[in-house]
């Protein structure tokens, strides 16, 4: 019997988990940013900044260009978000907690992953501008050599799980990490991660070479639609690495679910801070990269440890 | 009642109705109402003298024909993962056998630069 | 009714909070205020952004010439509401001709930033007019198609749909004809120096064609503000403060790298450190150097990006880029007043962006050192002169030498590596203003 909330339960729970997580990734990056820069004391201005732009952006009138898709516009930030809140909804929290959980779990979110491309491609088509769709293709690029280093690095995790279930495949890691049986697969999905959420070092749709890229024509609720969901994908991320790599729920004394927000923090520091540390890659580079070196070293990993538990 | 991916589809819904809603919701609090010279797309001060829609030359169209076949072999993996541990050895080899034949694919690739560009 | 009061009570406290938020800025870095307008990126107060759409307050800062007021009127337009504009004055003599919403006199940076908040706290708040359109509601495309809802007309390529015509076909080394977009990159584009204005044909995100356009040669030139360098070429200025605006100047241009490959943070330490740093710091330089290795800026970022052969680079005497390109030319081996310190020029491999980044980090180290021994000796406005671009002399300025060079260098490359080559030429604000069309290599807008 695979565990699932009401409708209603479940949006509300997600609602809040996202605007927690939102709220998280801003902080972080907000600690990050001033420590990187050397800027001395880290004030309550980090803490205040978020809301406060929130407050802003809901001031700023949105921006329209001439001959723009309007639905497409309108449709992209909340495609992200809503498959951002997808993802987040089959990571389960406790064993038998989850807002979530089919029996094919991994598979779900597997598709909002994928699904990111197409809200990024739509984001940049619709302002009929040059830099936002020098952008969306960029990223097209990029998403599509992400996908198969990311599907190997996590299908891993399922082979000792023996299921496709978020649920089961932590349920298989209390005698054992999966990032200890298979060491390769988090360095992966944490590149991965960031690079599905274009984030700092992969940020190439929304590049400064670029000014802006897909978000370059966005302004108000816009732009802060956009950020929201990218920050809610990138915890969404990395919720779903510490169930699938890190143990979930596992762990002594605390209780599941803080053990789970410990990992996601633990994880989301790691990928928020690349922001402020790594410089932006190219995409010829990385594309090579990500075909001859990602995807043979995944494979790898998922034969080695396919091999190990035989 | 609806079961899990009824719950997860419901939130995919509501999420995107929500950002939906937020982003009409500024129109009321911001206002609405641009001049032309205000709708222009920005590309430092001149006015562009075409569409940005265009037939963008997508150069990494071969890398696309690459990720299908690789997408293919993702989707025999997907059942592969839940029975491995049943079939034993068997199944290792098998798969390995696909994706060895896969990865000649991309060394093909590579060396015929197909994944560079510019 | 308590609906009502509560709305208006949520509404004031938005504001307040809005008004606290860092103030998102469009900065312009007119004649003689490329200094400080870089410099403005470490201000907490300030949110420093790419585009107008994302900026409330287009800031100004010294002066813009005549020939790009049609694109500052656009650029304003294209700000969101509610938006103001503010004119930092900066000793310039000419007030923009258009009308900008507040004036700050007070050349202090803090000043100004002070200024920005509160003309931003006085938008919100409804004191400050949200600032009117500076173009007529003119449609720059008209189009009137023939149907109820406005399509139709004689046909597609060739038409004119929706206004602005569809791009052309071109041939490509693919063997494919697709479509080719011309567009004219302006002289408000983050990453370039102001003033420069490329007119480039992308098929794709590749670059197939680029050219310059500068203003032609009857628009006059306005004022040059004086740099220490400018002024060593009438006066004897003290060596120990050439080399350490030299410094200066390359720690800023390796700043706005670090900006242009999204690591914000890292340039805002450096846009410290060339803050206070002093005559003999060099071990701070080496300190920086350290934290750039691991980010990358020196690998996988900038290393075979933008590479300039060294026989183009011949004759153009054009400082870092021609020593880091192997050629170890400088015009301080020829000062007199460097003899005495023992200078010997640095010279780096590779002539890619990354050559040039090692070079200008490895120059400002020797300058600091040099600063530290040079004590008082004096350059004499007789002797060549070696700016942080290149060599410096009365109408002989760096960007002459190096503009010419960008067409041929962009021609082939990918948009992002084409904006990496062209803030590794480090050119300077003031000579691009200056720069005319003297001759038909350059396009005139």
């Amino acid at each position: 019997m695979r565990t699932y909330l009401a409708p209603g339960v479940a949006v509300a729970s997600v609602a809040v988990v996202m605007a927690v997580g939102v709220y998280a990734v801003a902080v972080i990056d907000g600690i990050a940013g001033r420590l990187a820069s050397g800027a001395g004391r880290i004030g309550v201005s980090v803490m205040l900044d978020p809301p406060r732009t929130v407050a802003l952006l809901l001031m700023q009138r949105r921006h329209r260009t001439e001959r723009a898709d309007g639905p497409g516009w309108a449709i992209a930030p909340a495609l992200l978000g809503g498959l951002a809140a997808t993802a987040l909804a089959v990571v389960p929290v406790a064993r038998g907690t989850a807002v979530a959980d089919p029996s094919t779990g991994f598979v779900v979110f597997a598709t909002a992953i994928a699904f990111v491309m197409i809200a990024v491609f739509l984001h940049g088509w619709s302002p009929n501008s040059l830099f936002p769709l020098i952008g969306a293709y960029r990223y097209g690029a990029q998403a599509l050599s992400l996908q198969i280093p990311f599907l190997l690095a996590m299908l891993a995790t399922a082979l000792p799980a023996e299921s496709l279930a978020v649920m089961d495949i932590v349920e298989a890691q209390g005698d054992l990490w999966n990032v200890v049986r298979q060491p390769l697969g988090l360095p992966i999905y944490l590149v991965v991660g960031v690079g599905v959420s274009f984030w700092g070092p992969l940020n190439l749709p929304d590049g400064a070479d670029l000014v802006g890229g897909t978000s370059a024509e966005d302004a108000g609720t816009d732009r802060l639609a956009w950020e929201f969901a990218r920050a809610a994908m990138l915890f969404a991320v990395a919720a779903m690495g510490a169930a699938a790599f890190l143990g979930g729920w596992w762990g002594p004394l605390l209780p599941g679910p803080v053990w789970m927000a410990l990992k996601t923090l633990c994880l989301l520091v790691v990928m928020v801070a690349t922001r402020h540390l790594v410089a932006r890659v190219r995409i010829e580079p990385f594309v090579v990269a990500c075909w001859t070196m990602f995807i043979p070293l995944a494979l790898v990993n998922i034969f080695v440890s396919g091999a190990l538990l035989l | 009642m609806l079961g899990p991916l009824g719950a997860a589809l419901a939130v995919f819904v509501a999420a995107t109705v929500a950002m939906v809603a937020l982003r009409s919701a500024s129109d009321a609090i911001a206002g609405v109402g641009e001049t032309a010279p205000e709708r222009v797309p920005f590309l430092g001060g001149h006015p562009p003298e075409m569409h940005a829609w265009s037939r963008f030359h997508a150069r990494y169209y071969v890398m696309a024909l690459l990720f299908l076949a690789f997408d293919m072999e993702m989707v025999f993996m997907y059942p592969w993962a839940v029975v491995f541990v049943r079939e034993g050895g068997i199944a290792l080899v098998e798969m390995g056998m696909f994706i060895t034949i896969l990865l000649v694919g991309v060394l093909y690739a590579w060396r015929e630069r197909a994944l560079r560009w510019a | 009714m308590a609906g009502a009061c509560a709305a208006v009570g949520l509404s004031a406290a938005a504001r307040r909070a809005a008004s606290r938020a860092p103030v998102p800025v469009f900065p312009v870095a007119g004649i003689g205020a490329r200094r400080e307008m870089d410099d403005l990126l470490v201000e907490p107060r300030l949110r420093i952004v790419d585009t107008p759409a994302a900026a409330n307050v287009l800031l100004l800062a010294g002066e813009v010439p005549n020939a790009l007021v049609a694109e500052l009127a656009l650029l304003h337009d294209g700000l969101s509401h509610p938006r103001t504009s503010l004119w930092w004055t900066l000793g310039a003599g000419v007030a923009p001709v258009i009308p900008f919403s507040v004036e700050v006199r007070d050349s202090d940076p803090s000043a100004l930033v002070d200024a920005v908040v509160d003309a931003h706290r006085r938008l919100l708040t409804g004191e400050l007019a949200s600032s009117s359109p500076q173009l007529p509601d003119e449609d720059g495309a008209p189009w009137r198609g023939v149907g109820p809802y406005g399509q139709g007309g004689t046909g597609m390529t060739g038409g004119v749909p929706y206004g602005r015509p569809m791009a052309g076909v071109a041939p490509d080394r693919d063997g494919l004809r697709l479509d080719q977009l011309t567009v004219r990159i302006g002289p408000f584009f983050a990453r370039f120096p102001t003033g420069l204005v490329l007119e480039l044909r992308l098929q794709g995100d590749v670059v197939q064609e680029a050219q310059l356009v500068l203003p032609p040669s009857d628009v006059p030139t306005a004022r040059v503000a004086s740099t220490p360098f400018s002024d060593a070429l009438h006066v004897p200025v003290r060596v120990s403060v050439l080399e350490l605006e030299r410094a200066r100047s390359h720690l800023r241009s390796i700043a706005s790298t670090l900006v242009s490959h999204q690591l914000g943070s890292l340039a805002r330490r450096v846009l410290h450190l060339a803050r206070q740093v002093r005559p003999g710091d060099d071990e701070e330089v080496e300190r920086l150097h350290r934290v750039l290795r691991r980010s990358q800026i020196l690998g996988w970022a900038t290393s075979g990006v933008g590479h300039i052969a060294s026989d183009r680079l011949e004759g153009t005497a054009a400082g870092p880029i021609l020593r880091a390109s192997g050629i170890a030319r400088d015009e301080r081996t020829d000062d007199p007043a460097y003899v005495g310190l023992g200078f010997e020029p640095i010279v780096h491999e590779g002539s890619d962006a990354r050559a040039r980044l090692a070079q200008r980090l490895a120059e400002a180290r020797h300058s600091l050192e040099l600063a530290g021994r040079a004590g008082d000796i004096d350059h004499d406005p007789e002797s060549p002169l070696e700016s942080p671009r290149g060599r410096l002399a009365a109408d002989d300025l760096p960007a002459q030498r190096i503009l010419p060079l960008i067409p041929a260098l962009l021609a082939g490359m990918e948009w992002g590596d084409a904006v990496s080559t062209v803030v590794s030429l480090d050119l300077d604000t003031d000579e691009v203003l200056a720069m005319r069309a003297t001759d038909s290599e350059f396009l005139v807008p």
